[in-house]
């Protein structure tokens, strides 16, 4: 018990000299990078959306570890779940009686519009919240009710997990195009001063892999955990 | 030539994509070309840019170097990637066959490689901290490669002790971002130094440096938050063992220069303290090294132990000081992953891991075995051995102060006494043991013994030639330096046959004291809440 | 909400990292700690109040939030995500071998054998 308490004080001296920074914070509060991309933002990279002007331009670099650290993850998780023996008749934790057939029902009325939302997400990232990342992410959610529709579905890991790493490759390769076009490493490969129009043709190009590259990553992740889950 | 430390990035990871994915014969050499390439490039870098390093700054993308992700290399930097290079040649060799299962392994082998380049090159903070969690699953991921039950257990308590250490580092880079308006690193370092808008006496800029310095520590294992290291690197594979020793570990220590670098300007004097963290970390490590009977947990226990030796160092405003320091995390580099990698090559022939048990190395493996005395003699600084540099270098830039001194001089009997009792493994008579002839592992350990050697031969011109530091006042050529390795040796066995060869209960305690995960927490959170009494509020 | 608040949603993340005896119980605190972060990072980068940095030709009125925070923080939310996946896939595979997810208990059972 005075072990909680003294746990409690120690985090109270964090909050407290949280709170004192916070004062600081307020003072010096410094808007500058908000202020040049707010102003330059568009110019510069041609998307509206400034989050996909970041992600997919001035901070290409950190986004392609983004998608390796995704990359890295289904592997990892895909070498711990493989067993030594191979099952093969390996029974999904989704048992299909045991579904409701209202959730079932309802999950084939809802995964098309999920899917066509999720690409609609993706390619429009440039000019409305969205993007690579987040749209894959709700693709990948509804590949994911497909296995309540079908329980007994049958996914090839190997298949999805060679596409994802050819992605990857594919991603590099498009990012780090504009070093021939224009001389700089991982941004657009148009020029500078091309049309904003133009511009949208890489940025939608780098949000479509990436969605893809995300939602195959997710689903390997979770039919891996299926998997697990005998 | 600008563009290099890009291809050094990206050239291991391609590579080990491209060996995921091929199911070649023999793909596995590709990592060895992939290699060589990268050790050629690093070459032609540094003979570029010697004697003006500051032109190795490059925005990427061409944005203004506030807003965009900059990359900058300095003699520290390249030194660590030059370290970086070598040790990933050692393992690769050590490791290398061409069965397939390999090629998973050398996929993350050479993930990691190229991730831990970009860790050393980068100059936004966001990006170290990508990094710095790639590193994190990466790693989790080789420790619980070989998919027993300890490794999965060491794997996880690693995961989330490293990711909630991580965090906070993640914290403290909001806080700066919203003073400064910029995670560039050089930006906020000039900014501190000028000191127009922000002095660095506001809570803030502390509270963000006591924040990035919890993430540090949890890193590099230094005192209170050293307790996944032994559980990770005591079940790791030999090979890994020796490069998360050798190496990752001495990524937080790295992040540490870096990180006291940008906060130059804040006028934050971090001596005392870091040199008491790395002192207890020090006496810590060897004490329980003492106790241990595993031959992998005794090392990994001495891989504390050394990062206390190294913070102990780098802890002081003196250049020498803290250029001794430096070294040591090269020397510790070298003799540990040799230890390391030694260790492996007898646990798998003897197929045992207890020191008491594995008898007759000296006559059943005498190749092995000399190299190995290389690393032991490195370790305990023996003259004429490179761990005998560094530990000169401390020892006379804390002389004058008599505490400083003990501490250090404790540390040595303990770590000559713990390498006195591994030493027992030579000998007695010949054993048969399961004969496995590879000839990378012996060309790995050659290398890695020479390369002790040399270093410990050639320091003067070296340092000199690497970091502009003159050190020729350290020399083994001096009664004193036997001198002290005797005492310390005679010593030493005086203290493991009087009392830890008896086993009495107190080192049964300390051996059977063990830290559970939500005690780690918590002196994890004491650690920060000590940080920030003495760094913010006094 | 507030930032402070925000801080104690970590903080209460770290409490239960240092007081929960239950893998999947730490697991959870850090997704908490992480929650907190990202919860932290976009108050502040709103603090003067905007909208979404969705322009069009014109700045809205008012000014926009912060865009870096939110870029950086689907970084972090990937990170987050990647790191509870793999930890939950090596909690199952130490329950598995050990048949308990408690970490005083995985240690007994380790010393055991």
């Amino acid at each position: 018990m005075i072990k909680q308490f003294v746990l409690i004080g120690l985090l109270a001296i964090l909050f407290a000299v949280f709170f004192v920074s916070m004062q600081d914070i307020q003072e010096l509060y410094n808007t500058f990078g908000k202020d040049y991309i707010a102003a330059s933002g568009f110019a510069d990279t041609g998307s509206r959306n400034l989050v996909t002007a970041i992600l997919l331009d001035y901070r290409l670099f950190d986004s392609l570890f983004e998608a390796g650290i995704l990359l890295i993850a289904v592997s990892g998780v895909i070498w711990i779940s493989k067993h030594e023996i191979e099952e093969k008749n390996a029974q999904f934790m989704l048992d299909k009686f045991n579904t409701p057939d209202l959730f079932v029902t309802f999950s084939r009325l809802v995964y098309p519009l999920m899917l066509a939302f999720g690409f609609y997400v993706i390619i429009n990232g440039h000019v409305s919240p969205g993007g690579g990342f987040q749209g894959g992410a709700i693709v990948a959610t509804a590949i994911l009710i497909l296995y309540y529709i079908d329980a007994d579905k049958e996914t090839n890991i190997g298949l999805i997990v060679t596409i994802e790493k050819i992605l990857y490759i594919a991603i590099l390769l498009v990012a780090s195009l504009s070093i021939v076009t224009r001389g700089e490493f991982f941004t657009n490969f148009f020029a500078l001063d091309a049309s904003a129009d133009t511009k949208a043709i890489y940025l939608v190009l780098l949000n479509v892999m990436i969605g893809m590259k995300v939602a195959l990553g997710l689903w390997t992740i979770f039919t891996a955990f299926l998997k697990e889950g005998r | 030539m600008l563009y290099a430390p890009i291809a050094l990035i990206f050239i291991p990871v391609f590579s080990a994509l491209v060996i995921y994915l091929v199911k070649a014969r023999f793909i596995h050499y590709l990592a060895l070309i992939a290699q060589a390439a990268m050790t050629v490039l690093a070459i032609l870098y540094y003979q570029t840019y010697t004697g003006n390093f500051a032109d190795t700054f490059f925005v990427i993308g061409g944005w203004d170097a506030r807003i965009g992700i900059s990359l900058i290399n300095d003699p520290l930097s390249l030194s660590f990637v030059f370290l970086s290079l070598f040790t990933w040649w050692m393992v690769l060799i050590y490791t290398f066959n061409t069965k397939q299962d390999n090629r998973t392994f050398l996929f993350f082998l050479m993930f990691l490689q190229g991730v831990f380049l970009g860790l050393l090159q980068t100059n936004d903070l966001f990006n170290m901290f990508v990094f710095l969690e790639l590193t994190t699953i990466i790693v989790t991921i080789l420790i619980a490669f070989k998919k027993a039950g300890d490794s999965f257990r060491a794997g996880i308590y690693y995961l989330l002790l490293n990711t909630s250490g991580v965090l906070m580092f993640l914290i403290g880079i909001i806080l700066l971002y919203f003073t400064f308006g910029t995670i560039n690193v050089n930006t906020i370092q000039e900014a501190m130094q000028a000191g127009v808008l922000v002095t660095g006496e506001e809570y803030a800029v502390r509270f963000a440096y006591v924040l990035l310095m919890a993430g540090i520590s949890v890193k590099a294992a230094l005192f209170p938050v050293f307790t996944w290291l032994p559980k990770a690197h005591g079940v790791a594979m030999s090979a890994i063992s020796g490069l998360l020793s050798g190496l990752v570990v001495k990524g937080g220590l790295y992040l540490f220069i870096r990180m006291n670098e940008m906060f130059a300007g804040a006028q934050i004097d971090y001596t005392l303290f870091f040199y008491v963290v790395g002192a207890l970390t020090a006496v810590i490590g060897v004490m329980f090294a003492l106790t241990q009977k595993d031959m992998k947990q005794v090392l990994a226990y001495h891989t504390i132990s050394q990062v206390g030796i190294v913070m102990m160092g780098l802890a002081h405003y003196d250049e020498q000081t803290a250029f001794g320091g430096l070294l040591h995390i090269f020397n510790h580099a070298l003799f540990k992953t040799l230890l390391f990698l030694g260790a492996g090559i007898i646990i798998k022939a003897y197929n045992n891991k207890k020191i008491k048990e594995i008898r007759g190395v000296m006559r059943t493996m005498p190749v092995v075995s000399i190299f190995m005395i290389v690393g032991m003699l490195s370790i305990t600084g023996a003259p004429f051995f490179n761990g005998f540099i560094s530990k000169s270098i401390i020892k006379y830039g804390i002389q004058a102060s008599g505490i400083k001194y003990w501490i250090l001089f404790i540390v040595n009997i303990g770590t000559a006494t713990s390498f006195i009792k591994m030493s027992q493994v030579f000998f007695g008579p010949k054993v048969m043991t399961l004969r496995i002839k590879e000839m990378g592992q012996r060309i790995a350990l050659m290398t890695l013994a020479f390369s002790c050697v040399i270093l410990g031969n050639l320091y003067i011109p070296i340092s000199e030639g690497f970091f502009g530091i003159d050190v020729s006042h350290v020399s083994a050529v001096k009664w004193e330096a036997f001198f002290d390795y005797a005492v310390a040796l005679i010593l030493g066995f005086c203290f493991y046959k009087l009392v830890i060869e008896k086993d009495p209960r107190a080192v049964r305690k300390i051996r059977e004291f063990n830290v559970s995960f939500e005690t780690a927490n918590y002196l994890f959170m004491l650690y920060v809440a000590v940080m920030v009494v003495y760094f913010v509020l006094l | 909400m507030n930032p402070l608040l925000t801080f104690v949603v970590i903080l209460i993340g770290f409490y239960g990292l240092s007081t929960s005896t239950n893998i999947i119980k730490s697991v959870f605190c850090v997704t908490i700690i992480e929650s907190g972060v990202i919860l932290l990072f976009l108050n502040l980068g709103n603090l003067d109040g905007g909208v979404i940095p969705v322009i069009g030709d014109t700045l809205p009125v008012g000014g926009i939030a912060d865009p870096l925070p939110q870029a950086l923080m689907i970084t972090t939310i990937v990170i987050g995500s990647t790191v509870t996946a793999l930890a939950l896939m090596l909690c199952i595979k130490v329950f598995h071998h050990y048949g308990t997810v408690e970490w005083a208990e995985i240690l007994s059972r380790e010393s055991g054998k």
